[in-house]
């Protein structure tokens, strides 16, 4: 589980607190979108699950973060990393080897997955993430979408058990990020990851997560069910987050007809909710 | 330009060398250049260094780096051939032996910084950092900040030449005949470039340290990195040309 408590945290320098008394529980298993305008914390929040905060970024730190019991603050981010992965949101930065396979080799070797596993590990990230045709090739020659898709393999090759990932689909065209997602998914689903997406394309968190946490300057101002979430559009608009046309159509549909309307979550609920009430 | 550093990809002899067995070579010929004062050794030397070109496969591009050098080379010649002032004089203050030396400066400068830029075009950084820390067990730390050095060359020099486009398309002209004009223009966008960079290798570091950097041990690589048949061939070449350039000096 990961537990975020009364978190403050202000980077050296800056003049206001980049996030707000933030709590957060995140249980086990959890698929967990983050979404928010430009500059509400959800990066200073998705460094703080893996420790990078407080111990890589100086700053003022106030409250805890514990991450399956380990106090994030009190643990070496080395022992963390075991536990958490982050893929970060500048691609180009974390990108420390100059061919793809050495690159998804790197977390590997350093975590010393024995010799015989490495293989399949790497066949599979590749694989899932839809980039084997790449192994060879040296990461100079690659556009910045597929480079994307090299990061974020090689964390998912370490498979941990929390995976916390930063706009991750920035540089994606539509299908990619959706296999990208689906991939999380299967993870989620199949390995009992616990995944923490920080993403601005709302219509993919609401297909694919389970919860939502919605940040606005500093601050966790929802969090709950894609469902609960989506249910305050005029709340969420008021934020500056773009909501899913579906889930205004229904939101509209019921402030028109005067009564409850299900909020609509995608396309297909919309269709749904017209058609039981046009009969 | 920004292709003079990048990784030409193969499975040539000099692909499949130990990096180590490459950078010995590279010394080698190195050492060589400075311990023989005989143009004609030197020659040789050069014509070595082109040769490594054709083995690995890239000889246009040991071509092109040649071509890159004779230019820095043409300078240094001139400068050179001015300041010596022994021997004989041939004309105006130029002396044979004024010309002699510069011709010696000029090549070795020639003999050491090819192999050393061919060398670099077909061997992947990382192989260079693991086989390092590997063979001559070569603290990690070290090699991580080489690589991380030589894989910023190329994406510094990428972005430099975005900024320049972007600023050509706003009416600056950078194609000005005089260099010192167009070292002014092009020092004031280095700063901004070079502070960004500084800020990345930071970022790098800490997400190398997110994957675990500080567990890397020497025995951490997955790939191996032996020596074989080519590897002993590099190391008797190596011998024979210190050997040699010692003989015939
Ligand atoms: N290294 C830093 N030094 C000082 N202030 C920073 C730093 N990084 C972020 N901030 C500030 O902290 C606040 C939160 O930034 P953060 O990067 O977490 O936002 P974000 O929600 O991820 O935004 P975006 O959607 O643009 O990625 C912002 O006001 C930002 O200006
Ligand atoms: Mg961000």
């Amino acid at each position: 589980m990961i537990d975020i408590r009364s978190l403050t945290f202000r980077y050296d320098g800056a003049e206001e607190d980049a996030l707000r008394d933030v709590t957060l529980e995140i249980p086990d298993g959890a698929f967990l979108g983050i979404i928010g305008p430009a500059g509400a914390g959800k990066t200073t929040l998705a460094l703080s699950v893996g420790g990078i905060i407080p111990h890589e970024i100086r700053g003022d730190f106030y409250g805890a973060v514990k991450v399956d019991g380990l106090d994030t603050a009190d643990n070496k981010l080395t022992d963390l990393s075991r536990l958490v992965g982050t893929v970060f949101q500048d691609v180009e930065s974390q990108i420390v080897s100059s061919v793809v396979e050495d690159e998804i080799l790197y977390g590997l070797e350093n975590f010393g997955i024995p010799r015989d596993e490495i293989e399949e590990r790497m066949d599979f990230a590749l694989g899932q993430v839809g980039i084997a045709g790449l192994r060879h090739r040296t990461i100079s020659s690659l556009s910045g979408g597929q480079r994307q898709k090299v990061v974020i393999a090689s964390l998912v090759a370490l498979r941990p058990k929390i995976l916390v990932l930063d706009e991750p689909t920035g540089e994606l065209d539509p299908s990619s990020s959706r296999q990208i997602f689906s991939l999380l998914r299967s993870l989620n689903r199949e390995y009992g990851m616990t995944v923490v997406v920080v993403e601005q394309k709302i219509m993919l968190l609401c297909e694919f997560a389970e919860r939502l946490a919605v940040m606005s300057e500093g601050r966790v101002v929802r969090d709950g069910t894609v469902r609960e979430v989506l249910g305050d559009i005029a709340g969420l608009e008021a934020i500056g987050v773009n909501c899913p046309r579906s889930a205004l159509f229904s939101s509209l549909l019921s402030e028109k007809l005067g009564r409850e309307v299900p909020v609509a979550v995608n396309a297909d609920e919309a269709v749904e909710t017209a058609r039981r009430i046009i009969g | 330009m920004t292709d003079l550093f990048q990784v030409v990809p193969g499975n040539s002899p000099l692909h499949r060398m130990n990096p180590v067995t490459k950078i010995v070579l590279t010394l080698a010929v190195s050492v060589a250049a400075f311990l023989t004062d005989n143009l004609f050794v030197l020659l040789f030397l050069l014509a070595f260094d082109l040769m490594i070109g054709v083995v690995g496969g890239v000889t246009r591009k040991a071509f092109s780096i040649f071509k890159g050098l004779l230019k820095v080379s043409v300078f240094l010649f001139i400068l050179q051939a001015l300041f010596v002032r022994r021997g004989n004089r041939l004309f105006w203050i130029v002396t044979d032996e004024g010309l002699l030396t510069a011709a010696a400066v000029v090549l070795r400068l020639l003999v050491v910084c090819l192999p050393l830029a061919l060398i670099m075009t077909v061997t992947q950084p990382s192989d260079i950092a693991n086989s390092l820390v590997q063979v001559l067990h070569l603290p990690y730390a070290y090699a991580f900040t080489l690589t991380t050095a030589i894989r910023f060359i190329p994406q510094f020099m990428e972005e430099m030449s975005g900024i320049m486009e972007a600023q050509t398309a706003r009416g600056v002209e950078f194609d000005t005949k005089n260099a010192a004009k167009k070292l002014g223009m092009l020092l004031p966008l280095c700063v901004p470039l070079l502070i960004s960079s500084v800020r990345r290798t930071g970022a790098t570091a800490t997400a190398a340290k997110a994957r675990g950097f500080e567990l890397r041990t020497r025995q951490s690589g997955y790939k191996r990195y032996g020596f074989g048949a080519v590897d002993l061939m590099g190391f008797l070449v190596s011998a024979a040309l210190i050997a040699g350039a010692a003989l015939i000096r």
